[in-house]
């Protein structure tokens, strides 16, 4: 996709106060939609890495791999919020800005003294976006959430799995993601919102809202029948059969979703069995045994086998592609996008699932090592010259 | 704010859904019969068959709804006409009409169009994603209520709200395409950088967590807790005072993360015979009150009472003409905006008003009606 028309957020200032995945993550997904990032990083809190993105030291620029790729495209500057020179420079950036973002704990950037309430005095028109777990109020306001937990208490391990099934979580962080998503959606409306009333807001998102609303559907399931909503294990309550398939080999699955009456005669054929179940009612109600009856036919075949054949005869049939297999498919080629300093041959990052046309997607660069743009983004936000760079430098010791 | 035309699947309605919590006007386009979404079980007692959906009931709550039928000459000019008067239309793919012919009817519109690509599960397998789904030893599975659809939507809702304000600076409009199954790829990034920076493949893990070396879900007397033990020595000495296990407190070497992540299984197996006696809520109060992350394991049943949700907006009782009094997910972004959601539309609740809107006489209305071009 090219084209010469910017993309929506050019020109939008934002301020990253984010830290771990989801607040970087949500500022990301601006960067991506032509928003001007600094990222505001204290060399002493270092530590809050997130330990499965702090296992393997090294990455690259000073970073571990994940926050590596969570961090790129933007700039940073590194500013020491518990002095006063700190302080007083990420104010004036903060009156240049029209996002900030932070996922700190609710109370935290009070106690720094950047809560929104000084700083809207400064800058009426600050889209200010706090993504606490729990949120800024509410009885669990202070309470200490992280993705496993959030994933826990937003009903979707127990909207996941099949009936008598443990609990079941999906094992990267995608709390942060939704939570990081709901809130760049939630900014982008509050920036049109400030085009009409020239007023900023502050934006208190929940993650744990973010993630109850994934599943709002099963909410209002429940509050009508007051019952818990039946868990499908992977089965559709339009379509059948539905499934995960075990294959030959060790942990080898193919997913089999039959769309149609006319899909289900062709996976018959291959599975040369005498069962008719013609209609999806049949099939509904002869699920177990038609699930029987394909494993006995997958379970002597390889998944991309499998794929293969019902790809052939028009069934949709998708192998349980792992990490190594990923990257060959269509969609991962068109999300996978080199980086401007390595080029085609360094490491492939994650772009936006989605495109503007007639607007080239933004270019990726590399996250910064920590604070080493912070004089050109003194100089593009605040317009200071080198001297008085130096000057303000000094005083803050770096 | 923006008139936006809704015409997307169940990939989609999310997204739609979070533009009208944005404020947004936002019309389905549904058939006379009713569109998909309706169809999604579970089907809920005390309404009529296309109303008794819970999925129609949260993904089209704050939208209005017109049914036409767009097979028909007649109802295709009547999309035509609305998309002359809309500011956006989001439209799982195909297009209704060539893309020519909506942009010659709106050159200024925002059109998303979104590809669904194959099934909800099918992509999920092929995204990487249902490889860290499910037990370790057991079957691997999609994260259920259609959530992986759901992350599509807010994908579509982050790309038509930033078209949108791009067409509030410009005055015009743009063609915006959103693949689902790019989006759930790109929700693999974990999975892709974990592979390519190191070459480990990221595992399923039930309901085990894999950031500090103790976490996972837990029995207790009443269901399920989530425990992540604090890595650092401090937050160790507070688990202790939580969970008094003769073994913890034998045990000085425990205060290492590295042992514990070698002795896991040990520590695990210790804490669920613990909490076994105990009430989900109170312990994970207990461990809060020592800044430990624990949460109980919910299930929606449980949500449709929660404190939080309810002090916080996101849950408000309503009084529904069909299901009574009920606690209504007001949704994550419209309780912040403390935007007003109502609920789901009747299929057609609003059609002889969109054509009325449109210049249509009451007689044409009728005739439309008749010859079965709307209802």
């Amino acid at each position: 996709m090219t084209g010469d028309r910017p993309l929506p957020l050019s020109g939008i200032r934002v301020l990253d106060f984010g830290h771990i995945v989801a607040g970087p993550f949500c500022v990301r997904l601006l960067a991506d939609l032509g928003a001007d990032v600094i990222k505001v990083e204290t060399a002493t809190r270092q530590g809050r890495t997130g330990a499965r993105r702090g296992q393997r030291p090294g990455g690259t620029n000073g970073r571990t791999p994940h926050l590596y790729h969570i961090n790129r495209n933007r700039r940073s500057i590194d500013l020491n919020l518990k002095t006063e020179r700190g302080l007083a420079i990420a104010r004036r950036l903060i009156d240049k800005a029209d996002v900030l973002v932070e996922n700190f704990s609710s109370g935290v950037m009070e106690r720094l003294g950047i809560g929104y309430g000084t700083l809207a005095k400064a800058n009426p028109g600050l889209v200010y976006a706090s993504m606490a777990s729990f949120g800024q109020s509410g009885p669990r306001q202070g309470w200490t959430g992280m993705n496993v937990t959030l994933q826990a208490c937003s009903g979707l391990m127990l909207a996941t799995g099949a009936e008598n099934d443990p609990p079941i979580g999906i094992s990267n962080s995608w709390n942060d993601y939704i939570g990081g998503l709901h809130a760049a959606v939630a900014i982008v409306g509050a920036l049109s919102k400030r085009r009409q009333t020239g007023k900023g807001c502050h934006l208190d998102v929940s993650q744990f809202e973010a993630s109850v609303a994934m599943i709002g559907s099963l909410l209002f399931a429940s509050a009508v029948t007051r019952r818990p909503p039946a868990r499908l294990g992977g089965r559709s309550s339009t379509a059948a059969p539905q499934g995960c398939y075990r294959c030959a080999g060790e942990d080898q699955w193919c997913a089999i979703s039959v769309q149609s009456d006319a899909q289900w005669q062709k996976l018959r054929a291959l599975l040369g069995r005498d069962m008719r179940y013609d209609t999806l009612a049949d099939r509904f109600a002869h699920h177990d045994a038609i699930d029987t009856a394909i494993e006995a036919w997958t379970g002597k075949v390889s998944p991309q086998e499998v794929e293969r054949q019902l790809g052939e005869a028009g069934v949709p049939a998708a192998s349980m592609r792992r990490a190594n297999e990923i990257a060959a498919t269509e969609e991962w080629r068109q999300v996978l996008r080199p980086l401007k300093e390595h080029g085609e041959s360094g490491p492939k990052v994650i772009g936006l699932p989605f495109t503007f046309r007639g607007s080239a997607p933004r270019e990726a660069t590399e996250a910064p090592r920590m604070g080493a743009s912070g004089n050109e983004a003194l100089r593009d936000w605040l317009g200071l010259d080198e001297p008085a760079i130096a000057e303000l430098m000094r005083e803050e010791a770096v | 704010m923006a008139r936006i035309l809704d015409l997307t699947s169940l990939m989609g309605a999310y997204g739609t859904r979070l533009l009208a919590e944005l404020g947004h006007d936002v019309l389905r386009i549904e058939s006379l019969k009713g569109d998909s979404v309706r169809q999604e079980a579970p089907v809920l007692g005390g309404a009529p068959s296309p109303e008794a959906g819970a999925f129609h009931q949260f993904l089209n709550a704050g939208k209005r709804s017109a049914a036409i039928d767009l097979a028909t000459e007649g109802g295709r000019k009547l999309l035509l006409a609305l998309i002359a008067k809309a500011d956006a239309a989001v439209v799982s793919l195909p297009l209704p009409l060539a893309e020519e012919k909506l942009l010659a009817a709106n050159p200024d519109l925002v059109l998303a169009r979104l590809d669904d690509g194959p099934p909800e599960l099918c992509a999920y397998a092929s995204a990487g994603l249902l490889a860290i789904t499910g037990e370790p030893d057991g079957k691997p599975t999609m994260l259920g209520g259609h959530v992986p659809c759901a992350a599509v939507g807010v994908h579509v809702a982050l790309a038509t709200a930033a078209a949108l304000f791009g067409k509030e600076a410009s005055g015009k409009g743009q063609v915006v395409d959103v693949s689902a199954p790019q989006c759930l790829a790109s929700l693999a990034e974990q999975v892709w950088v974990e592979y390519s920076a190191s070459g480990e493949m990221m595992e399923r893990l039930g309901s085990r967590g894999g950031i500090t070396a103790v976490a996972g879900a837990l029995p207790c007397a009443d269901g399920h807790w989530m425990i992540s033990v604090p890595p650092d020595p401090r937050g160790w000495a507070n688990f202790v005072q939580l969970v008094p296990h003769p073994a913890f407190k034998d045990d000085g070497s425990l205060a290492d993360e590295a042992m514990r992540r070698e002795r896991k299984q040990e520590i695990l197996d210790c804490i669920a015979e613990w909490s076994r006696q105990q009430k989900k809520n109170e312990i994970v109060e207990q461990a809060q009150s020592l800044h430990i992350p624990a949460a109980a394991v919910t299930n929606p049943l449980e949500l449709i009472d929660d404190p939080q949700l309810l002090a916080r907006g996101f849950l408000k009782p309503i009084d529904h003409p069909d299901f009574g009094r009920i606690n209504f997910p007001v949704g994550a972004l419209a309780s912040m905006f403390q935007q007003a959601m109502s609920i789901a539309p009747t299929l057609g609740e609003s059609t002889a008003l969109i054509l009325d809107e449109l210049g249509y006489s009451v007689s044409e209305i009728h005739r439309l009606k008749d010859e079965g071009t709307v209802a």
